[in-house]
């Protein structure tokens, strides 16, 4: 009986056996969640900064698009109201083949025109289209604080974001936006003389793939230098006084080449210098619309929509310079980019400047517009080299 | 023998074509129906043309081509000028009306305004979106009416009370004529109040915007309707010039261009083009996800010249003549 007790005494003092095993070591904080991959819409060469701001600041992979094709704009034209203003269609469009390349999270601007539901309205299409995803829709923050726009971000594409380096990370973002639209500033002045035809958009490509590598501020003023260098060395034959005109119009359509149909290059091809004053970097950036509007206070009293006062002011200053002509560029049926056509026909009356008004719909077919531009271009140039007497009167145009 | 140079104007509804001397006066003018088939068009137009020239005195050198098919038909003829409608237009009527500051030109398929300083464009607009007021409009109101649209003018002056019908858009203008004729117009107002509409959808829509200075003058297959030239000269309060020759400017333009070109082919322009066969094939490229449709031209079977493709990648070799 003693000895039985004993044992019992034992078995209790013993540890009850092991159901799981030993917990492994917990990982650094920052491998805890798996990389969130996000995508932008394609916007020009724009998608060499939303890369550096997903990979420096948000701390994210990004997913890089192929070139837009024809196939982009019939996914997204299929999937939108009709009557929706055309960069909606390119943009969804983009996101469906962003979603195909595998993307978790989609991100969306907001603005002052119809841009700002462009993400809400777009996200309810994918989602009834059955994609699982997760929309960064600055619309939802807009206006509000910053610390609001870095808890989306946080909650949406990763928790881990660090505060201090994603702030010095976004100012690298903008001065690197800085470098792109002054580089491409560069070559819309240069790029049309060029000695052999093909070497801007050569010089182009690569200064692009070292943007495109950049990761430090370092490596983006190297790549600006070095890329701005190149151009401006490239044997070209610019004549002393060229064709010169001016591009003006709305945020996305005037901007992006695939919306466009390549406008700029075409102009580039027939010995154009080309100018616009249109980019994130004069819009976003550097923007200031009460100093702006009042360059251009014969034609502005009030604010009139999301690019109005840049295009007016834009129209105003190539018309003071002696620009050749203006191209107004809109999508179909944008209403505050048809409220400056009046004042532009103004502008064109009072400076004796011609103003060629283009829209642009989900047309693939350049036909109609390569007659126009051609038209165009025979126009001031022939205008041009046989200054008309009220032409000279004008006081825009005496140089 | 004395040169000559041949301009052809290939529009969407009509092919113009004219022989014209050294000097720019038009020798030989033919104006034929497109009928859909471009290329045929333009062959029987050079037959035409070919039959009108006096041979023993003029020699076509040079051939200039303009118009919605100037590609093709310039591919087909050979042509040293490829030049869109607006320019050819401008270089035409200037050099038959040197003072001339506003065109208006309303064709089959597009209209467009050019105004002119000193003999040189220096601003032009185009229709963009919508074929309302243009000519396949008033044709395909003609066939409603049971008349031929070449009849419009004449009834149209006879109008003392136009009707008025909505002219902001095709749709609307249809329905309006429509709810009109059942109402019991008198067939002359209505005709005259679609001549009306024709102008009025022209200044709101092309020349919106535009200082329309005399002397004007006003072209393209519509010009020949007497209907709409007074509805012009009612809105505006000036006078407005038709050219006999006003349907061919595109055409006298196009030759003027051949004329001045730097390029002269060596051999002449020899007039069997008519003869030949002439095809054209649409390739989809499939070297990328553009799919670009590339347009190839034939000649009695030989490929003469492609275009459509957006890259090197979709060029296609084609054999020189």
């Amino acid at each position: 009986m003693v000895d039985y007790a004993q044992v019992s005494m034992k078995l209790e003092k013993l540890r009850p056996p092991k159901l799981v095993g030993k917990r492994p070591a917990r990982g650094s904080r920052d491998d805890r969640h798996a990389q969130t991959k996000v995508a932008f819409f394609r916007y020009g060469y724009y998608d060499i900064a939303f890369k550096y701001f997903v990979e420096q600041v948000l701390d994210a992979e990004f997913v890089t698009l192929p070139p837009a094709t024809r196939r982009t704009l019939e996914l997204g034209s299929r999937h939108s109201n009709d009557f929706v203003c055309a960069p909606f269609k390119h943009i969804l469009g983009d996101y469906l083949e962003a979603l195909e390349l595998g993307a978790d999270v989609l991100v969306q601007f907001t603005g002052p025109c119809r841009l700002g539901y462009y993400g809400e309205v777009q996200e309810s299409i994918l989602r009834d289209l059955g994609y699982d995803f997760r929309m960064l829709n600055f619309a939802v923050v807009g206006g509000k604080p910053a610390t609001e726009y870095i808890k989306l971000c946080k909650r949406t594409v990763n928790p881990r974001v660090s505060l201090k380096r994603g702030v010095g990370e976004l100012v690298t973002t903008f001065r690197l936006i800085e470098c792109l639209d002054s580089y491409h500033d560069a070559y819309l002045a240069h790029a049309g003389f060029a000695v052999d035809p093909e070497e801007p958009r050569r010089l182009q490509r690569a200064f692009y793939r070292t943007m495109r590598a950049a990761t430090c501020r370092a490596d983006v003023e190297a790549a600006f230098a070095a890329g701005l260098d190149a151009l401006e060395s490239m044997p070209a034959r610019k004549p002393v006084d060229p064709v010169r005109v001016g591009i003006v119009g709305e945020y996305f359509t005037a901007v992006d080449p695939h919306s466009n149909l390549g406008v700029e290059e075409k102009l580039l091809g027939m010995g154009v210098e080309v100018a616009r004053m249109l980019n994130i970097t004069n819009r976003n950036l550097r923007y200031h619309e009460k100093n702006l509007r009042a360059s251009a206070s014969r034609y502005l009293r009030y604010d009139m929509g999301p690019t109005s006062t840049l295009t007016i002011a834009a129209a105003k200053k190539y018309a003071e310079e002696g620009f050749d002509g203006i191209i107004h560029l809109k999508s179909s049926g944008c209403t505050p980019e048809i409220d400056c056509m009046p004042v532009l026909q103004r502008i064109s009356r009072d400076y004796g400047i011609p103003v060629l008004y283009l829209s642009f719909d989900s047309q693939t077919s350049d036909t109609g517009l390569d007659t126009r531009l051609e038209a165009f271009y025979d126009m001031i140039s022939l205008r041009k080299a046989a200054p008309t007497a009220s032409q000279l009167a004008t006081k825009g145009t005496s140089r | 023998m004395k040169d000559a140079y041949l301009g052809l104007d290939t529009g969407s509804i009509s092919t113009k074509g004219v022989v014209i001397d050294a000097d720019g006066t038009i020798v030989a003018r033919s104006y034929l129906w497109t009928e859909g088939n471009p290329t045929e068009a333009a062959q029987r137009v050079v037959r035409e043309l070919e039959q009108a020239l006096d041979h023993t005195v003029y020699q076509v050198r040079a051939v200039g081509t303009t118009g919605s098919a100037r590609r093709l038909v310039g591919a087909m003829l050979g042509a040293v000028v490829v030049k869109n409608e607006i320019t050819a237009h401008a270089v035409g009527t200037t050099r038959l009306h040197p003072d001339v500051r506003t065109i208006l030109e309303i064709g089959g398929q597009d209209s467009k305004i050019i105004c002119v300083d000193g003999g040189i464009a220096v601003d032009y607009a185009m229709n963009t979106l919508c074929a309302a007021g243009t000519g396949s409009f008033l044709s395909s109101q003609a066939h409603r009416l049971g008349l031929e649209v070449e009849q419009f003018g004449e009834i149209a002056l006879s109008s003392e009370h136009p009707a008025n019908i909505a002219a902001r858009c095709t749709v609307f203008a249809e329905s309006d004529l429509v709810h009109k004729i059942q109402m019991g117009y008198a067939r002359e107002d209505i005709v005259a109040g679609l001549c009306k509409a024709v102008a009025a959808n022209y200044l709101n829509n092309v020349g919106k915007g535009k200082r329309i200075v005399a002397p004007v003058v006003f072209q393209g297959g519509v010009s020949k309707n007497a209907g709409v030239v007074r509805a012009f000269e009612d809105a505006l309060g000036i006078p407005v010039l038709v050219d006999a020759d006003g349907h061919l400017m595109g055409a006298y333009g196009a030759a003027l261009l051949a004329a001045d070109s730097p390029v002269i082919p060596k051999r002449p322009f020899s007039f069997d083009v008519g003869s030949f066969e002439f095809k054209t094939r649409e390739v989809e490229c499939a070297k990328c996800a553009n799919h670009c449709e590339v347009i190839c031209v034939y000649q009695d079977g030989t490929i003469i010249d492609s275009w459509g493709n957006r890259c090197e990648k979709g060029a296609v070799k084609v054999s020189s003549r």
